[in-house]
């Protein structure tokens, strides 16, 4: 892909470059750079969005929406957002974004052999993904799109979702000024299975073990709590899967029999009961988790998603990664305890002078 | 140690009902084993659990000596040895013939510290000089089975020998009642050596269990047993050698001997037409001293014999071993790998700590890992070598009174308790000393029948799992340690009801299997489990070995992670789910179920 002024190809990112691309980009960047599976894409920067918004001249607007406001006042905050959001969607994108967007979108139908490829269009917000992580959930994702137009549309959609209520009422919240955000375009996974990998026991804080959720289709299912997935715990150590619980799977999105857009379905009956990962599948997201972790020197929250009808470990795809906060304080050594003194409480000596 | 309320409750143990036909059972038991009026107050609010794992079915008179001695050894170096701060020793009851036990607390806190003082003494000499000390017990071991074999029980002549008379012997009265004391005296000194290091043993262990557990709070029993377990388990080494005899009876070509079906007579019968079968006869006699003392069940019955006594196991194992030889399959449980596995779990849990976790982390490793081959070995040493030898002894003096009319048969010395034996010997001294009319003929047979049917109606009952209060929090170290009974298990017996569809356990070997139960509840069913059967029982032992080749999975009432079913099941990488407290009560053999070994959950599916 050739470099352009406001579109990267994701794998040239890296964490340095979150400023200009997002948190959301150049997390994927470094994943890529550290040989991790994930789909290829460019990144469009947050100047995108700035031009968009000069261009367009909406910062007045913006300015006077937020300016109204009171952070604690649902109704304002949900005012705000609906008059940001039409003044968005009723203004142009700014040609060069628009050309630029189609060309990358170009390249990625030549790499692929596909005309119009189906791709997902992410935010990539600034601080999003972030070691506080403040932002994950708040803003959107727009899945299975496809044409350059309709590419153009989701990148705007996305730029509305900055000025959605939760993310509006959170700036507000910790005084944080003037947003802007990033977008990554990708490759749609056509995702058979997908869900979450946290590297660690994110409930009880263990290390060994690295925690999956998963659920039929595409992953909206298993983070927006739509369904209750499937839910294994795994060691690192020994790839035995420690506890595995299966869940009644009710739901799942599927692509959109028109080509575009993702939808929700029942689960087939014979589906719905029946474990959605093998041992094989399990032992290759540990195998992936483990990398992911290495590479960020921390525990990590993995999106992840395994095309239908791909094999593995080729089908499985690597869709973001976050560090886990909010981890169990661990049960602190008692200070300077030998081996021995611990025997010697675990006889109950100590207990009394406690 | 949790203070959540206890819920769910236990029958009374004055509330649970005798059995139709065995009204009478309390006389097979001394007074002090009984639930009696005069101690109800107490005795009702005190929380008292089945134990199953060493008592799985009701005791024969005689062998209630496995419960006194072992609790008289095991209280005296808990309680009046090492002083264990907060717990004294284990009181036990009997209802309907099966074992309650109830442990004595220490609840002043004055008490706790002065023994907290005496027990960083004496435990720490232990554990600092612990290799020194532990060579030393492997000797008087060796020592006390050494004396048993050479104990002789003498013979009652017409006339006394000649060295009595001429030289210094000893009347045979004297001879025949030291003998008998003198036996009594070896189990009390093999109790004695059993529980000296039993506890600090398992002690250091769960420490090691419980750090790891601190910092990694999933990591699955099984692995922490894994890390501590020995290289060279002496519990392994029967089946092993009889791996190395089914080798060589195919390499010298005498393996066609070995027909299934056919006894372990006909079997050396056939080979020793052959000068290459009776080589390989003189290699097996050479392997049965000492790993054919091996029990046919767990040792605390009379009747659990050794391989000796009773071959069936060693040659029904050995015919299957060649089988699956000729076959071309690999007759080595995959443990090839344990010492590098071992190795390897430690050195990759002990990087996920930090610093100062991975100092404790490796000090009590290192600390358990010099602790555990007594852990292991006590058991081949005490419960199968000694006691299989040990009832022979015993069986001797059953002979004598048989001889003299007192027993219609030897084996029914063991429906007398030990001190009611000592009284029949008495009597017969006398008698033959005095040349007197002996009551004994007309008085023990009667008894002994009655005995017999009472125990054969008493084992189909089904005990439940615990009587009297619910405690609140389990906090004797040996009840946890020993038993694996902790609060969490003791709350879920009191919750569990009747009739439901699943039972929970320790999750002690992983994998998930689904297959049809087989239950057993005695040695001698064990000849019924078929290929591919999931086995229920209360608690299995080592010496069943060459079964688990047979089976897909194992479930068991009691036990933990460092159970024989546990350590047998991970060696031959089979599910297992042990301590689930009514398994045999619930499942039926024939019924389908489904082992969860990683989860500890068993299925019943039908």
């Amino acid at each position: 892909m050739t470099e352009v002024g406001h579109t990267r190809s994701l794998a040239t990112l890296r964490r340095g470059d979150s400023p200009s691309f997002g948190g959301k980009s150049s997390t994927l960047g470094e994943l890529i750079a550290a040989g991790i599976p994930v789909a290829a894409g460019f990144a469009l920067s947050t100047a995108a969005f700035r031009a968009f918004v000069r261009e367009a001249g909406l910062e007045g607007k913006i300015a006077a929406e937020l300016n109204r406001l009171s952070p604690g006042d649902v109704d304002s905050v949900v005012a705000a957002s609906h008059g940001i959001g039409e003044a968005m969607r009723s203004a142009p994108v700014p040609e060069s974004v628009r050309d630029e967007l189609a060309r990358a979108y170009a390249g990625l139908a030549e790499e692929t052999g596909i005309p119009d490829p189906p791709v997902a269009v992410r935010s990539s917000a600034l601080g999003e993904d972030g070691e506080d992580a403040t932002f994950a959930g708040q803003l959107e994702s727009y899945l299975w799109v496809r044409g350059a137009e309709h590419v153009c549309d989701a990148v705007r959609d996305c730029w509305v979702s900055l000025f959605g209520p939760p993310a509006i009422a959170y700036r507000a919240h910790v005084g944080q000024a003037e947003p802007a955000m990033g977008v990554a375009v990708q490759l749609m996974v056509d995702a058979g299975v997908s869900g979450v990998l946290f590297t660690c026991n994110p409930v009880s804080g263990d290390p060994s073990m690295m925690a999956v959720n998963a659920s039929w289709g595409l992953g909206l299912a298993v983070v927006g709590g739509e369904v209750t997935p499937d839910d294994f715990l795994v060691s690192k150590v020994t790839g035995e899967v420690v506890r595995e619980r299966v869940h009644v799977k009710e739901v799942e999105y599927v692509p959109d029999a028109g080509g575009r857009g993702a939808v929700r379905v029942d689960v087939p009956e014979e589906r719905k009961a029946i474990p959605c990962l093998d041992r094989a599948a399990l032992a290759a997201l540990v195998e992936v988790g483990s990398r992911v972790e290495r590479a960020f020197g921390s525990h990590q929250d993995v999106e992840w998603a395994i095309a239908r009808g791909r094999g593995l470990p080729d089908g499985l795809f690597v869709l973001q990664s976050r560090p886990v906060t909010g981890l169990p304080e661990r049960r602190p050594t008692p200070e300077n305890a030998t081996a021995m003194a611990l025997v010697m409480s675990m006889f109950g000596v100590g207990e009394a002078e406690a | 140690m949790t203070t959540s309320s206890p819920v769910g409750s236990f029958p009374s143990p004055y509330e649970v009902e005798t059995p139709p036909g065995c009204d009478g059972w309390e006389e097979m038991y001394p007074y002090y084993a009984l639930f009696d009026e005069k101690r109800r107050e107490a005795d009702e609010q005190r929380f008292w659990f089945w134990n199953s794992m060493h008592f799985p079915l009701p005791m024969p008179a005689f062998d209630a000596i496995c419960i006194d001695t072992a609790y008289q050894a095991l209280g005296s170096w808990q309680n009046r040895v090492f002083a264990v701060p907060p717990a004294m020793g284990i009181d036990y009851r009997c209802i309907n013939g099966y074992i309650y036990i109830s442990g004595n607390p220490v609840t002043d806190p004055a008490k706790i510290a002065e023994r907290a003082g005496h027990f960083q003494q004496r435990a720490g000499h232990y554990f600092q000089n612990w290799d020194e000390l532990y060579a030393a017990w492997r000797t008087k071991m060796e020592d006390l089975i050494a004396e048993l074999d050479a104990l002789e029980v003498p013979q009652l002549h017409e006339l006394e020998p000649d060295d009595v008379a001429f030289g210094d012997q000893e009347t045979s009265f004297c001879a025949v009642l030291d003998a008998y004391r003198r036996v009594l005296r070896l189990s009390d000194l093999m109790w004695q050596n059993h529980f000296e290091f039993l506890l600090l043993g398992y002690g250091a262990y769960v420490t090691f269990a419980e750090l790891c557990k601190a910092h990694l709070p999933d990591i699955p029993d099984q692995h922490i047993a894994q890390m501590v377990a020995g290289l060279d388990v002496l519990l392994f080494r029967p089946d092993a050698e009889l791996r190395r005899l089914a080798r060589l009876a195919i390499d010298t070509g005498v393996d066609v001997a070995f027909v299934e079906g056919r006894s372990a007579g006909e079997i050396d019968a056939a080979l020793a037409e052959s000068e290459s079968g009776r080589q390989w006869l003189a290699e097996l006699e050479a392997v049965k001293d000492p790993w054919f003392h091996m029990a046919t069940g767990d040792g605390l019955y009379h009747y659990y014999g050794s391989w000796l006594d009773d071959p069936t196991i060693p040659y029904a194992s050995l015919t299957g071993h060649i089988g699956a030889l000729r076959a071309g399959e690999d007759i080595d449980p995959p443990s090839g790998h344990i010492a590098t596995e071992r190795d390897r779990l430690a050195t990759e849990y002990g990087a996920l700590l930090d610093d100062e976790a991975r100092k404790g982390f490796d000090e009590l490793l290192a600390l358990s890992r010099t602790v555990f081959p007594y852990v292991e070995e006590h058991k081949f040493l005490c419960d199968y070598w000694f006691l299989t030898s040990w009832w022979n002894k015993i069986r001797d003096f059953g002979r004598l009174l048989a001889g003299h009319g007192f027993l219609a048969d030897s084996e029914d010395v063991f429906q007398l308790s030990r001190l009611e034996v000592y009284s029949a010997l008495d009597e017969l001294l006398l008698t033959w000393a005095t040349g007197g009319q002996p009551r004994g003929p007309s008085y023990w047979p009667p008894i002994v029948t009655r005995r017999k049917e009472l125990l054969e109606r008493l084992a189909d009952w089904t005990p439940p799992p615990a009587v009297g209060a619910v405690p609140e929090a389990v906090l004797d170290p040996a009840l946890i340690m020993l038993w694996g009974v902790t609060t969490q298990r003791v709350h879920a017996w009191a919750q569990a009801t009747d009739g439901g569809s699943s039972l929970s356990g320790t999750p002690a070997s992983p994998g998930i299997v689904e297959g049809v139960a087989r239950v057993v509840r005695q040695v001698s069913e064990i000849g019924d489990v078929r290929e591919g059967e999931i086995l229920v029982c209360s608690i299995t032992s080592p010496a069943w070995a060459p079964i688990f080749s047979k089976i897909q999975a194992a479930v068991t009432d009691i036990g933990g992670v460092m159970s024989h079913a546990a350590i047998v099941c991970r060696e031959y990488a089979l599910p297992a789910v042990v301590g689930t407290g009514r398994a045999t009560s619930q499942i039926s053999t024939g019924q389908r179920i489904r082992v969860d070994g990683s989860a500890g959950t068993v299925t019943l599916l039908e």
